[in-house]
């Protein structure tokens, strides 16, 4: 069968064993990944999948499935099982699929790698990392190219077809001199195409060097409250742990969200505009169609700080009687500060920049503590040393609320486009 | 899963190689407060092979299985291997293989429960939950099964069948203390299928009614202080201490990637107390959360000992690692789902129990804290650690205190060995947790309560 075929017949036979209604999604995955180990490509890795995710929703009650076969005797096997998923779950009025929209296909990015280019851009970057940063030991890195065709169909004629192909880039790095080792890092970027060489991607070379000063980390001693700024590396986390904590289905849903009450008012410093942007030109690691199955859009979701979307899918809508949000997230995009980073600096009494954090997941009031990696004290506007030891405890709503400046320099991770940010009021502390 | 015979393939295999067809299913249920949010089966099959050409590997899987599509994935591995062999000529030497033959098959031998009868479960205990306790804002369940079905031969003349299931049920609950949720958690089950771990819903009560009592304390908490302090660790946590501060540490990968371990071999690198290993299959005569009797290269697997009163006595190792270091593999090779190249992971990661009692430990401690849960965690090649604590309790002159809210704990793994004063006699095992590496996979953690020195985060 074709794949146009193969969800057509999905579609019917869901109908056939009685769905009201009904929903197939068919990708097709291929990843051609060369990777790194302790500084030597080591592995060449191809691998080819297919997924085929089948929804059913029959008397209010809904049931999924998903599987990767696609000929007839396992849809027939996966229909009978997502119904039966179906009639013995619960009735809830808030399931549904998407409405119907006009058809269309989307595509972006090439369709093959081009082997032999990662090959020598890999290799390049092994040696130039040898040649500048000799101490730097490269633990792990890949570069992948993935294509991914999508079809998303339901029973309403929501029949959307996506197909993209992106290069990823990663690297997972430490310095080691003699009996010294640095706390390990990592960063990575994806790309339409290859067309820099690896080291000028994001912020590698940066972070490198700067893995080569962490083998002097000094451990941190005492407590204070004080600034903290969050780099480009390390912001993406936080984003997510705050989009988790109070915009998400999970954290409406259960009412735990101290936001749900907010739309539409100040939630943060009037600097801060955060959009999500998975259409953008500017984002390569994007996606036309929604977890869902709507088109997606670029929307605001903090506005100057002021609240302007949740993330909630079509079920969390449902149940919570708030908005559906336009996309499903990703693509985050800050807007630049009026800043430059060493003016940020310049104005720190007493803190630290945080490259990496390692901590816990944060409580549902938005409370986290964790270890400050790969990070850096900052007094009297300069930095001074790397450090070691030292965590940072605080609050997401505090510190989205307590952001004193914004940077104007912002990296492209081809994922996101980030800039430095500095915050107030963390605790941190030391041994 | 339809298992091919793999034998017939064993001609195919012209250099090194390991062929794997393996299924992974999944289920999950998952009620929050009441209304189902999660009503999951997902399956993914297929076939991969791994090709060692001259210090060079190639890889290839497909979700096809039929005869002309595994004949191809070998023939595709070989041409990956090949690509990158030309490319590289690092001109290395075979890599050394034993025979091993392994079956073991833990799909349960009990009376399979129906869907539908499966639901009725989990809507019984949250029933039992949100009848009993009306003040709680949230309650979340889920049951998720993981079962993992794999047949392997390699060049060598190794052959393994293995099906491995394991089951848990998460309870969290959340209850609302001046206007800001307060929540916790508990991991049930383990090694085995549904029907292994659970009887009826009433079984599971007792469970359910200690965690809400902890969840009220912890509602009535404080902040920890943050810096240096004693503390008990229950056995929870000493089984993520092992497996995230040493465990890691100790993976051969990471020693060669500039792990601190890497200065420490045969040197005392904690209390003469401590002793830590990463078990194949067995502790004490009972199976482990995680039982690996031949790993995804093909080795058979032996424990692991990693610290040995104190002393830091090995590494845990692949193929390649042990040539290396010069020393014979371990069995610590595998691989998650059929996609996946074989890494080093961690199996059932423990330190061993000494001769304390917790009461005797608990009241050896003027001012400190009592550790009793964990989330996530984290390891550094410098051997710091952190992991995330969810449920503690402040110890005073001896006494256990308030209970202490959400904070992360951190230290030097090796420091915080060799401030270990006293363990307990008693070894549990923690059965649900998943360890990320380039893929997530099932792992064991385990060990008895432990007194130490950490860095507590706090305000």
């Amino acid at each position: 069968m074709t794949d146009n075929n193969t969800i057509e017949y999905c579609l019917n036979a869901l109908k056939d064993v009685g769905a009201d209604k009904a929903q197939c999604v068919l990708i097709r995955n291929r990843k051609y990944e060369m990777n790194v180990e302790s500084g030597e490509i080591s592995l060449f890795r191809t691998t080819f999948d297919v997924v085929l995710s089948l929804v059913a929703i029959k008397d209010g009650k809904k049931g999924s499935t998903s599987i990767n076969k696609i000929n007839e005797e396992a849809i027939r096997e996966a229909v009978t099982n997502v119904m039966e998923l179906a009639e013995t779950g619960e009735r809830d009025e808030a399931f549904d699929i998407s409405p119907h929209q006009v058809p269309k296909e989307f595509i972006y990015g090439d369709s093959e790698p081009d082997m032999d280019k990662m090959h020598d851009l890999l290799k390049g970057f092994v040696t130039k990392v040898k040649e500048i940063y000799p101490l730097v030991n490269i633990m792990e890195s890949q570069l992948t190219f993935k294509h991914v065709i999508k079809y998303f169909a339901n029973s309403n004629g929501v029949n959307f077809k996506e197909s993209r192909g992106l290069y990823e880039f990663g690297c997972l790095f430490t310095s080691i001199d003699k009996e010294k080792s640095s706390s390990f890092n990592y960063t990575g970027c994806s790309m339409k195409k290859l067309e820099k060489e690896l080291l000028e991607l994001g912020t590698v070379r940066k972070l490198l060097k700067e893995s080569i000063e962490q083998l002097d980390a000094i451990a941190m001693e005492g407590k204070f409250v004080g600034d903290i700024i969050i780099t480009p590396d390390c912001l993406g986390d936080f984003i997510d742990y705050y989009i988790y904590t109070f915009l998400g289905d999970k954290a409406l849903i259960s009412g735990t969200s101290a936001l749900k009450d907010k739309l539409n008012t100040l939630v943060a410093s009037p600097k801060f505009t955060l959009t999500s942007n998975p259409i953008s030109k500017d984002i390569c690691e994007g996606y036309f169609i929604t977890g869902d199955g709507f088109e997606a859009k670029n929307i605001k979701l903090i506005d100057k700080g002021v609240l302007k979307s949740f993330l909630l899918s079509l079920y969390g809508a449902n149940k919570t009687k708030l908005k559906k949000a336009d996309n499903s997230g990703g693509g985050y995009i800050i807007d630049a500060g009026e800043k430059t980073f060493e003016e940020m600096v310049g104005n720190i009494k007493k803190g630290i920049m945080v490259s990496r954090f390692s901590g816990g997941s944060p409580s549902s009031n938005g409370d986290f503590s964790g270890v400050a990696k790969n990070s850096y004290y900052i007094e009297d506007g300069e930095i001074k040393h790397s450090i070691s030891e030292t965590m940072i405890t605080g609050n997401l709503l505090e510190l989205m609320a307590n952001i004193k400046d914004i940077s104007m320099e912002r990296v492209d991770f081809g994922s996101a486009i980030l800039p430095w940010i500095c915050m107030s009021g963390v605790t941190i502390s030391g041994k | 899963m339809t298992i091919n015979n793999l034998n017939t393939y064993f001609d195919q295999l012209s250099h090194y190689t390991e062929l794997r067809v393996q299924e992974n299913k999944t289920m999950q249920i998952t009620f929050l407060k009441g209304n189902i949010i999660q009503n999951t089966k997902e399956s993914r099959s297929g076939v991969s092979a791994r090709v060692y050409k001259n210090g060079s590997w190639g890889f290839a899987s497909s979700p096809e299985m039929d005869e002309d599509n595994i004949k191809a994935i070998i023939k595709h591995a070989e041409g990956n291997a090949a690509f990158l062999d030309f490319r590289e000529k690092k001109n290395r030497s075979p890599l050394q293989v034993k025979k091993s033959n392994v079956e073991m098959d833990l799909r349960t031998k009990n009376q399979k429960l129906s869907q539908s009868q499966l639901m009725d479960f989990i809507k019984e205990i949250d029933a039992y939950i949100s009848k009993k306790y009306k003040n709680l804002s949230e309650r979340m369940l889920t049951l998720k099964s993981l079962t993992m079905e794999k047949n392997l031969i390699t060049s060598g003349g190794t052959s393994l069948y293995s099906m491995l299931p394991r089951t848990n049920i998460i309870i969290s609950m959340t209850m609302d203390k001046n206007n800001e949720p307060v929540q916790l958690f508990d991991i049930i089950g383990g090694l085995g299928e549904f029907e292994d771990n659970f009887s009826t819903p009433m079984a599971l009560y007792e469970k359910i009614d200690s965690l809400y009592e902890h969840l009220a304390k912890k509602s009535e908490g404080v902040y920890a202080t943050s810096g240096l302090k004693e503390c008990v660790m229950d056995a929870d946590l000493a089984g993520i201490l092992a497996h995230e501060a040493i465990g890691h540490t100790t993976e051969a990968d990471l020693v060669l990637g500039g792990s601190v371990a890497s200065n420490y071999l045969n040197q005392l690198v904690a209390s003469p107390i401590v002793s830590l290993v990463d078990f194949a299959n067995t502790y004490d005569g009972q199976i482990c959360p995680i039982p690996i009797y031949i790993d995804d290269e093909g080795t058979e697997a032996q424990d692991s000992v990693i610290i040995e009163n104190g002393i830091l006595k090995g590494y845990m190792h692949n193929r390649g690692s042990a040539r290396h270091f010069g020393v014979e593999p371990t069995g610590n090779a595998r691989a998650f789902e059929y996609f996946d190249e074989p890494l080093i992971r961690m199996r059932n990661t423990a330190i061993l129990p000494g001769k304390s009692k917790l009461e005797e430990m608990l009241s050896s401690i003027d001012d400190g804290y009592y550790l009793m849960k964990s989330s996530n965690g984290q390891a550094d090649t410098t051997s710091e650690f952190m992991f995330g604590v969810v449920l503690g309790y402040e110890i005073k002159n001896g006494k256990l205190g308030k209970a202490i809210k959400d904070t992360t704990i951190s230290g030097i793994a090796f420091e915080v060995l060799k401030s270990t004063t006293m363990i307990s006699d008693e070894m549990r095992w923690s059965s649900g947790g998943m360890c990320g590496k380039k893929q997530w996979i099932p792992v064991g953690m385990g060990g008895p309560a432990v007194k130490c020195t950490v860095n507590i985060g706090g305000r």
